[in-house]
C-alpha cells in the first residue's frame, strides 16, 4: 500500500531526478570533450616547440662550429686564451732548444728529473752523457751513463746537496773538458799517425799524452818527444808541455822543441800539427 | 830456441782458426812479411804450426815474444775465459796523472820482488785497455806458461778484470801489485763473472743500455718492431695490455742490447714462512736454498720473458738489478731488504 502511495507520487520526482542526472552527464561530456581538445591542441604545441627547440639548437651547434673555425683562422693577437697559451707553449719548446744547445737539459720523471749533459768541442758536436737525479727523500744519483773516471761522486759530494745547477755546471765542465782532450787525441792518431812514433800513450781521461814525433815527413826519426800533462780537469789545453830532443841534437832543433811547447800549451794539438806541416810546405815552397 | 817455446808457439798456434793464423801473426810481427809468405797457410793445422815454430827458431824467438802471441789470440776470443770484476778503492781524492811506464815498473818490481821465476808481458789496445799476462812458477821451477792469468785494466778506473789462473795461490800476490802499480788501497771480487769481458765492461763502466727519459732521445737503434698482422680480421684482443707490457718492459731495459751474461745465482738463506697452524718447517734455522738461472744470453732472456706471455711486467727486481747492481751472484738473508720484491721462479 505505502509502496503505491509512493509510486504514484514518485514518478514524477524520479523523473525529475533522471533528467537532472542526464543533463549532469551531457555537461560532463561536454567538458571533458573540451579539456580532450584542449589537449590534443597542447599536445601539437609541445611537438611544434620541440622541432623549434631542436631547429634552434641545431642553428646553436652550427654557429658555434663556423665561430671556432672563424677564430681560429683569424688572427692570433685577437683570438684570446688559446693562442696565449699555443704561444707560451712554442715559447717553452724554443727555450728547451736553447737549453740544449748550451748543452744541458733536463726531463721530469717519475722519480725525478734526467738530464742529459750533450759534450762539444770547437763546434764538433760528441758525445751525451746522462744523469738520473732522485730528489725525494734528498737529491740523490739513481742512474747515470758517465764514465767511471770522471770524479762524479767528488762532484756529487761537493754540490749535490746545495746547488744542482752548480753540479750540473761543473759536471760538464769535466765532460767536455774531456771529450776535447779525446777528441784532439784521436785527431792527432787519425791524420797525423806518419808524424807519430807508434801510438799515442795515453790514459782514460786523456790526461797524459806522451808521444814520439818529428816535424817533417822526410825525416827518418822521431827526434821530439812531448809530454803534456792536463792538471786542470776543467780545460781541454795542457797545464805542463815538456817537448825535449836527444841530447846530441843541434841547437837549431832545440829551439824548435822550446817554440812547440808554447805552442802546445796554446793551441789545439791537431792545429799545433797542422801548423808544422803548414810550415814546412811554405819552406818547401821557398827557393 | 828453447825446446819450450818452440812447444808453447805451435801449441798457441794450434788454437787459433785456421784462416785467422795469417792475421794473428802479422799482428804478433815477429816474422817478416817475407818469411810469412813462405808459409802455405791452405795446408792443416799442424804443419802450419811446424813451419812457423821453424820460422821462429830462425828468430830466435824467447818466451816473451810467445807469450805476446797468446795474449793476442786471448784479445781477439776473450770469451774462451771467464773473467771475474774486481773494485779497488782508495782513500784520498788525488787526481792521478796515470803514467803507464810507470805502472808497469811499480807492477813488475812487486810481483818480482816476491817471486823470481814469473813471465809478465804488457799490451796496450787503443781503447785504453791495458792487457797483462802473467804465468806463474815457484821458487823452484819455471813459469807454468799453460796456467796464465789475465788481467784487463782501465787506466783511471776502480775495475780490474781478472781471469785468474787454475794456480789460485798467485791470486793475493797479483791484487797487490795491481793496488800498489794503480795507486788504491783495497780490492775486492765484485761478484759479477762472464765470459764476455765487453759486457761485463759495459756494465762497470756504465756503457749499457739504460733507459733515460729526455726531450732529445738519442736516436733508436734498429728497434726490433713485430711486424703488424696483415690479415685484417685478426683483431689484437689485449692490445693495451700488450702496450703496457711493452713500455714496462723498455723502462726496465731500455731500447739497446742487454749485456751478456750466462748466469744468475741466488742464494737464499731466509727462514721458511707459512701459515703458522699447517705447523711445516716451523724451525728457527734458516730455509737454504740456491737458485741458479742460466742461459747463453741471460739478460736478454729475462728481457723477452714479459713480451712472451711467461712472467707478469714488470720483472722482479731481483732479477732486472743485475746490470745496475754490477753483479749476478747474489745472497740472500733475512731482515735486510735490500732487494724489494718477491722471489721469482718463472
Amino acid at each position: 500500500m505505502e509502496e503505491g502511495k509512493r509510486n504514484s507520487a514518485g514518478v514524477f520526482t524520479h523523473l525529475e531526478r533522471l533528467e537532472a542526472q542526464a543533463r549532469e552527464i551531457a555537461v560532463k561530456q561536454e567538458k571533458m570533450k573540451q579539456e580532450e581538445e584542449k589537449r590534443a591542441r597542447l599536445k601539437a604545441r609541445v611537438r611544434e616547440l620541440r622541432l623549434q627547440r631542436d631547429k634552434l639548437l641545431a642553428k646553436v651547434r652550427l654557429q658555434k662550429k663556423k665561430l671556432r673555425e672563424k677564430r681560429a683562422m683569424s688572427d692570433p693577437a685577437k683570438s684570446g686564451a688559446r693562442a696565449v697559451l699555443e704561444w707560451k707553449i712554442k715559447n717553452i719548446k724554443a727555450m728547451l732548444q736553447v737549453s740544449y744547445v748550451t748543452g744541458i737539459n733536463g726531463k721530469r720523471t717519475k722519480q725525478g728529473v734526467c738530464f742529459c749533459i750533450s759534450t762539444a768541442y770547437e763546434s764538433t758536436y760528441l758525445d751525451s752523457y746522462y744523469v738520473h737525479l732522485l730528489v725525494k727523500p734528498e737529491v740523490q744519483i739513481h742512474q747515470h751513463s758517465v764514465p767511471t773516471f770522471i770524479p762524479l761522486e767528488q762532484i756529487a759530494k761537493m754540490y749535490l746537496q746545495t746547488d744542482i745547477g752548480r753540479f750540473l755546471s761543473v759536471l760538464s765542465d769535466h765532460l767536455n773538458a774531456y771529450a776535447g782532450r779525446k777528441y784532439q787525441a784521436d785527431q792527432l792518431q787519425e791524420h797525423f799517425s806518419d808524424q807519430i812514433e807508434g801510438t799515442l800513450q795515453r790514459n782514460s781521461l786523456c790526461n797524459l799524452l806522451v808521444f814520439n814525433y818529428k816535424v817533417s815527413s822526410k825525416s827518418k826519426t822521431f827526434p821530439f818527444n812531448a809530454r803534456l800533462l792536463y792538471g786542470d780537469l776543467c780545460c781541454s789545453l795542457p797545464t805542463e808541455v815538456n817537448v825535449s830532443c836527444t841530447p846530441d841534437a843541434p841547437a837549431s832543433l832545440a829551439e824548435m822543441a822550446a817554440a812547440h811547447s808554447d805552442l802546445f800549451s796554446r793551441v789545439a794539438l791537431h792545429k799545433a800539427f797542422r801548423s808544422f806541416s803548414s810550415d814546412e810546405e811554405s819552406m818547401d815552397g821557398a827557393p | 830456441m828453447d825446446e819450450t817455446v818452440a812447444e808453447y808457439i805451435r801449441r798457441t798456434v794450434l788454437k787459433i782458426p785456421r784462416d785467422e793464423i795469417k792475421t794473428m801473426l802479422q799482428k804478433w810481427g815477429l816474422l817478416s812479411e817475407t818469411q810469412l809468405q813462405t808459409i802455405n797457410f791452405r795446408q792443416i793445422k799442424e804443419n802450419i804450426s811446424q813451419d812457423v815454430v821453424q820460422l821462429c827458431e830462425e828468430n830466435s824467438a824467447d818466451i816473451k815474444q810467445a807469450a805476446i802471441l797468446d795474449i793476442i789470440y786471448n784479445h781477439v776470443y776473450p770469451n774462451k775465459r771467464v773473467w771475474s770484476v774486481y773494485q779497488m778503492k782508495k782513500t784520498g781524492e788525488e787526481t792521478e796523472f796515470f803514467d803507464l811506464t810507470d805502472f808497469k815498473k811499480k807492477f813488475k818490481r812487486r810481483l818480482r820482488s816476491a817471486l823470481k821465476n814469473v813471465t809478465i808481458n804488457f799490451r796496450e789496445y787503443e781503447d785504453n785497455a791495458i792487457w797483462i799476462r802473467i804465468a806463474w812458477g815457484t821458487p823452484y821451477t819455471k813459469p807454468n806458461q799453460y796456467k796464465p792469468s789475465y788481467v784487463v785494466y782501465h787506466s783511471q778506473t776502480p775495475y780490474v778484470f781478472i781471469s785468474a789462473s787454475v794456480l789460485k795461490s798467485n791470486l793475493p800476490l797479483l791484487c797487490q801489485a795491481l793496488l800498489l802499480a794503480s795507486n788504491y788501497h783495497d780490492i775486492r771480487e765484485m761478484e759479477l763473472r762472464s765470459h764476455s769481458l765487453n759486457s761485463l765492461k759495459d756494465i762497470v763502466f756504465k756503457r749499457y743500455s739504460q733507459n733515460f727519459q729526455t726531450h732529445y732521445p738519442r736516436p733508436l737503434q734498429e728497434r726490433n718492431v713485430a711486424p703488424e698482422s696483415a690479415d685484417l680480421r685478426i683483431i689484437q684482443e689485449n692490445r693495451s695490455e700488450k702496450e703496457r707490457i711493452e713500455r714496462v718492459n723498455r723502462e726496465v731495459f731500455g731500447d739497446g742490447p742487454q749485456p751478456k751474461l750466462e748466469f744468475a745465482q741466488y742464494k737464499l738463506e731466509t727462514m721458511f714462512k707459512s701459515d703458522p697452524q699447517m705447523d711445516v718447517l716451523d724451525k728457527k734455522e734458516p730455509f737454504r736454498c740456491l737458485v741458479k738461472f742460466s742461459s747463453p744470453h741471460l739478460l736478454e732472456s729475462l728481457k723477452s720473458l714479459a713480451p712472451a706471455g711467461m712472467a707478469d711486467a714488470p720483472i722482479s727486481p731481483l732479477l732486472t738489478c743485475i746490470p745496475q747492481k754490477a753483479r749476478n751472484y747474489f745472497k740472500i738473508r733475512e731482515r735486510k731488504n735490500f732487494f724489494p720484491g718477491s722471489f721469482v721462479s718463472p
